[in-house]
């Protein structure tokens, strides 16, 4: 591997030579451990003076061997995992992981816990969003808007603790529900907090978004077009921001997105602009999501009444004997899954989380893979900074919110 | 509902090129904030803590816990369900014969070793008799030696120490079965 | 005993030892502490902009823990950049690399030689020296620090330092370009360039006694070109792309640790100092308070006294000012802090340079 670097090194190092044969190529490297590089990932960087010439990117520095782990392990114990796959917005990948397995299963959560994971997903989206703008305005200077957005965040990561018991390590989802409900008091509680993250989006827009030093920074910065981001199998944000209107909750349909409203923001030009804008827009759609949701969220219960599924009530394994057995069999065998193998997409903060599952009907996953929407970002890395400055790698790393997790898995 | 558009407002005209419109606002909101926090009310999420703590929820995942049975003797028949479930592998039993034959087991190693744990709940949820649960509100076990994080059965059992500053103090200690039941999967009620 | 009192009274009169004592008061007692104080301010003040706490965990042990709301801080920043390893790089040109700090603490501290305080008594002036070319010492004065910064990039034997040193070669030397034109203005109107003549310039009133002719309302332009220049020629947000905190890691002084390092911070905040009572000087009447001339009893000792209150007050404002666009504003990229100069500023400066003139000769 090592070698394999080096000698790529060379050649690109060689070829370049060949092009400007009097021009003076400086190799520097950025990363693993550098400002800018939010997670750990390297790019061996070759600049003429200020000018990118070519880049290296170097991924694996958080490798936790996710995929090869999982085999070795039961459907449910994957699940604490999947909080650790996206670590801004740990609950869209819980989400994205149940309804893989559930769809492995062929069932359906209740409508109650679609809805209340369709609430807790897009609060989960938006801590995502406000900690990807906010790194990447506070690296290109902007540091009070990044700190007022932390403090957004922080108003949201309590509402997530008061529902699963964790901030960031949440543990939520179960196959064919959800591990709680949300407490009572919860809604009136969520809708003081998006007031305020609402005064936090306005100030931060006043702050940020008509600034001429911002716009300088960002507008065609790091442009990507239609077809070559297409081609890089670029999805979320990233995409919309090149003017596709893709996003997996309407064109998969999946869960109670469909009888929600919102609107799919869509750039113009695929520069770091426009992932700021529609970052910025989505949102503000979450937030509506969420009212909607509130809204309409049914009574009922959270989880499916399926003993195959779901661990019997806790009355049912004290009190009688069939419950306990039930009990005991999920728990020792493990949720015995049809043979089979799906790939359920969802839309996570940067883009597709996809999980594809391959059973072989025992209690255990012979192959857990995910689809990182942050792959295919990071390995067009390339394409996107080459003829830019050295300073522009700031702001296009921070609209592409890589998130080491997911990346390395 | 059909797909909905909305193609962002990518504003950059005569006054964005001004530079100084654009900065009067941004230093008209900033000084606020500076005064806002300098003479009125904080509006600070930062905790000094240890000073102050924080009220975590009464569902928050802590240190683990053994219960106790009335008499005194913890509540855990040794059935390896949590040491089974713990994605972490972090639970260790061996069982023993319990000097009451009604009962048949009871665990004479229990160590959970807190370094390796994910704090994920799901043992919490395995368990059939509610010996244990993560409900100390213990938020951070610190300690300058890697074995104290080696909970052993004992030190399980006896240091359950409600966290005064938490939300913990409202809930009393389950005296009977009856009133350990919790509401949904392991999680007491408020 | 009268004869000691003399020699004493003697030795005081010496203008030799009193331009010491002069610098001596300058630096340590208004210099240095106003710097040091914005240190722990810059902290205090952006957490205060941005919702949170800022420092407030350094304490007496031995004092009951005492905190003194993070006041403390600034000593266990003195005492760990002393006791830090002074770290020098393998291949780095030693010598170079042990001066390079110094060069712009010096410029930065040589600004304070011809800022009067307080209005002349008699003979003595509150002012180290008024030299007659005035500002044309500063602009000569400010573009050594440029050696600094370019030192320390070029010996460090570093890439990312290397980059930082350029940038901070070709942005300094620019800026130094946009300080003078920006400033020609002001030296039409008050017809010197030496400081005294233009802070007493900035005395006199237009009608009547209504508004005085303060810098800031003979030249605003030049007040905004002023301001802005100075900030890029002491590297500061949002001009700081020579230190560029998130692409070169900390630019040009990437590789300095300890005492070296803590040179550089501190240089950093005594111009930020300097540019305050710079624009103080020039734009806001300096030590002059307006209208005070219309009561004829004041006391002198009084008179001066709230000279030297108002000059200190206003270059509090300015540092307070400097520091809240620091925290409010992004930075420029490299290229685009030079097209702001060139592009821009430039084209304004001479045409406020033009315009005074023009005004100038009709009113003549």
């Amino acid at each position: 591997m090592e070698e394999l670097a080096t000698e790529n090194k060379g050649q690109n190092l060689e070829s370049e030579m060949e092009d400007q044969a009097d021009a003076s190529v400086m190799t520097i490297e950025i990363g693993p451990a550098h400002p800018a590089m939010h997670g750990i990932v390297r790019f061996t960087t070759q600049i003429d003076g200020e000018e990118i010439v070519d880049m290296i990117p170097e991924i694996g520095y958080l490798h936790r061997g996710f995929e090869k782990e999982s085999e070795n392990s039961k459907w449910i114990q994957i699940t604490p995992y999947t909080d650790r796959l996206n670590y801004v917005s740990p609950l869209l990948c819980n989400i994205g992981y149940s309804m893989a397995v559930e769809k492995l299963f062929g069932v359906d959560a209740p409508r109650r816990a679609q809805y209340t994971r369709v609430i807790m997903g897009e609060i989960s989206r938006i801590t995502d969003h406000l900690t990807c703008l906010g790194a990447a305005a506070m690296e290109v200077g902007a540091f009070t808007f990044f700190l007022w957005f932390i403090k957004g965040r922080e108003y949201l990561w309590e509402l997530v603790e008061e529902v699963t018991g964790a901030r960031l390590t949440t543990n939520w989802t179960r196959f064919g529900g959800n591990a709680t409900d949300i407490p009572d008091g919860f809604l009136g509680e969520l809708q003081e907090r998006l007031e305020k993250i609402k005064d936090i989006l306005r100030e931060c827009d006043t702050l940020l978004t008509r600034n001429k030093i911002f716009i300088d920074r960002v507008k065609d910065v790091g442009v990507l077009s239609k077809e070559d981001s297409i081609s890089f199998g670029f999805t979320g944000p990233m995409l919309r921001a090149c003017g596709i209107p893709y996003d997996v909750r309407r064109s998969d349909r999946y869960s109670v997105y469909d009888d929600l409203d919102f609107e799919i923001p869509v750039g113009s030009v695929g520069d770091c602009f426009d992932r700021y804008l529609v970052r910025m827009e989505e949102m503000w759609q979450s937030i509506s999501i969420i009212e909607q949701a509130s809204d309409k969220l049914p009574a009922g219960p959270i989880a499916i009444d399926d003993r195959q599924l779901v661990l019997p009530d806790k009355k049912q394994v004290y009190g009688n004997i069939e419950g306990l057995i039930d009990h005991f069999k999920l728990v020792m065998e493990g949720h015995q899954a049809p043979a089979g193998e799906i790939y359920m997409p969802t839309e996570g903060g940067n883009g597709e989380v996809g999980f594809y599952l391959v059973s072989d009907g025992s209690g255990e996953p012979v192959k857990c893979r995910v689809r990182p929407p942050c792959f295919n970002f990071v390995s067009a890395m390339p394409a996107i900074c080459k003829g830019g400055y050295v300073a522009d790698i700031v702001p296009i790393f921070g609209s592409v919110n890589m998130i080491g997790g997911e990346l390395d898995r | 509902m059909e797909l909905k558009v909305k193609t962002v407002n990518r504003i950059d005209g005569f006054q964005e090129a001004l530079y100084l419109p654009a900065i009067f606002n941004g230093l008209r909101l900033t000084v606020r904030h500076f005064f806002k926090n300098l003479f009125g009310s904080r509006e600070v999420v930062t905790i000094q803590y240890p000073e102050e703590q924080r009220h975590v929820s009464p569902r928050w995942r802590g240190r683990h816990r053994l219960t106790r049975r009335e008499n005194g003797f913890i509540k855990c028949v040794a059935c390896y369900m949590c040491e089974t479930i713990c994605p972490a592998h972090c639970i260790h039993i061996e069982a023993g014969d319990h000097p009451d034959l009604s009962i048949e087991k009871y665990p004479v190693v229990f160590d959970i070793d807190e370094l390796r744990c994910v704090f994920c709940g799901l043992c919490v949820e395995a368990c059939p008799k509610e010996a244990i649960r993560m409900d100390t509100g213990v938020i951070a076990m610190a300690y300058s030696s890697r074995n104290r994080f080696d909970y052993t059965r004992d030190l399980l059992k006896d240091t359950y120490r409600p966290n005064k500053e938490t939300k913990y103090t409202d809930i009393p200690l389950p005296k009977t079965e009856e009133e350990a039941l919790p509401n949904s999967r392991g999680i007491p009620s408020t | 005993m009268n004869e000691i009192i003399n020699i004493a009274i003697n030795i005081l009169l010496d203008p030799f030892i009193q331009t010491i004592l002069k610098i001596v008061v300058i630096i340590f007692m208004f210099v240095m502490p106003l710097a040091t104080v914005l240190t722990l301010m810059e902290r205090k003040w952006s957490a205060m902009i941005q919702d949170r706490v800022g420092p407030n965990r350094a304490n007496l042990p031995f004092a009951d823990n005492f905190r003194g709301r993070g006041a403390l801080h600034i000593a266990a920043d003195a005492l760990k950049s002393i006791f830090k390893e002074d770290f020098i790089p393998r291949g780095a040109d030693r010598f170079l690399f042990t001066i390079a700090p110094y060069f712009g603490f010096a410029a930065a501290l040589s600004v304070f030689a011809i800022v009067p305080f307080a209005a002349p008594i008699g003979d003595f002036t509150f002012q180290i020296t008024d030299v007659k070319p005035g500002l044309l010492y500063i602009f000569a004065i400010t573009s050594l620090g440029v050696y600094g910064s370019v030192l320390a990039g070029a010996s460090s034997n570093s890439k990312f330092a290397l980059l930082g040193g350029t940038r901070a070669s070709a942005q300094m030397l620019s800026y130094e370009v946009f300080i003078g034109i920006s400033l020609l203005g002001i030296f039409m109107v008050y017809e010197s360039t030496q400081i005294s003549v233009i802070v007493d310039g900035q005395n006199t009133y237009w009608f009547g006694n209504l508004i005085p002719k303060w810098g800031i309302f003979t030249q605003p332009v030049a007040f905004v070109l002023f301001f802005v220049a100075m900030i890029a020629e002491t590297k500061r947000a949002p001009f700081d792309a020579p230190e560029g905190e998130s692409e070169i890691v900390a630019g040009y002084f990437l590789e300095y640790s300890g005492m070296r390092f803590g040179a550089f911070m501190l240089a950093e905040y005594i111009a930020i100092v300097g540019v305050s009572v710079l624009m103080v000087t020039l734009f806001l009447g300096g030590y002059h308070i307006p209208w005070l001339h219309l009561w004829e009893s004041a006391p002198q000792a009084l008179v001066t006294i709230l000279q030297i209150l108002k000059f200190t007050l206003l270059s509090v404002f300015f540092c307070w000012l400097q520091l809240q666009i620091r925290w409010t504003i992004p930075k420029f990229r490299f290229d685009q802090t030079m097209a702001l100069g060139w592009k821009k500023m430039l084209p304004v400066a001479m045409a406020n340079v033009l315009v005074t003139a023009i005004i100038i000769l009709l009113a003549n």
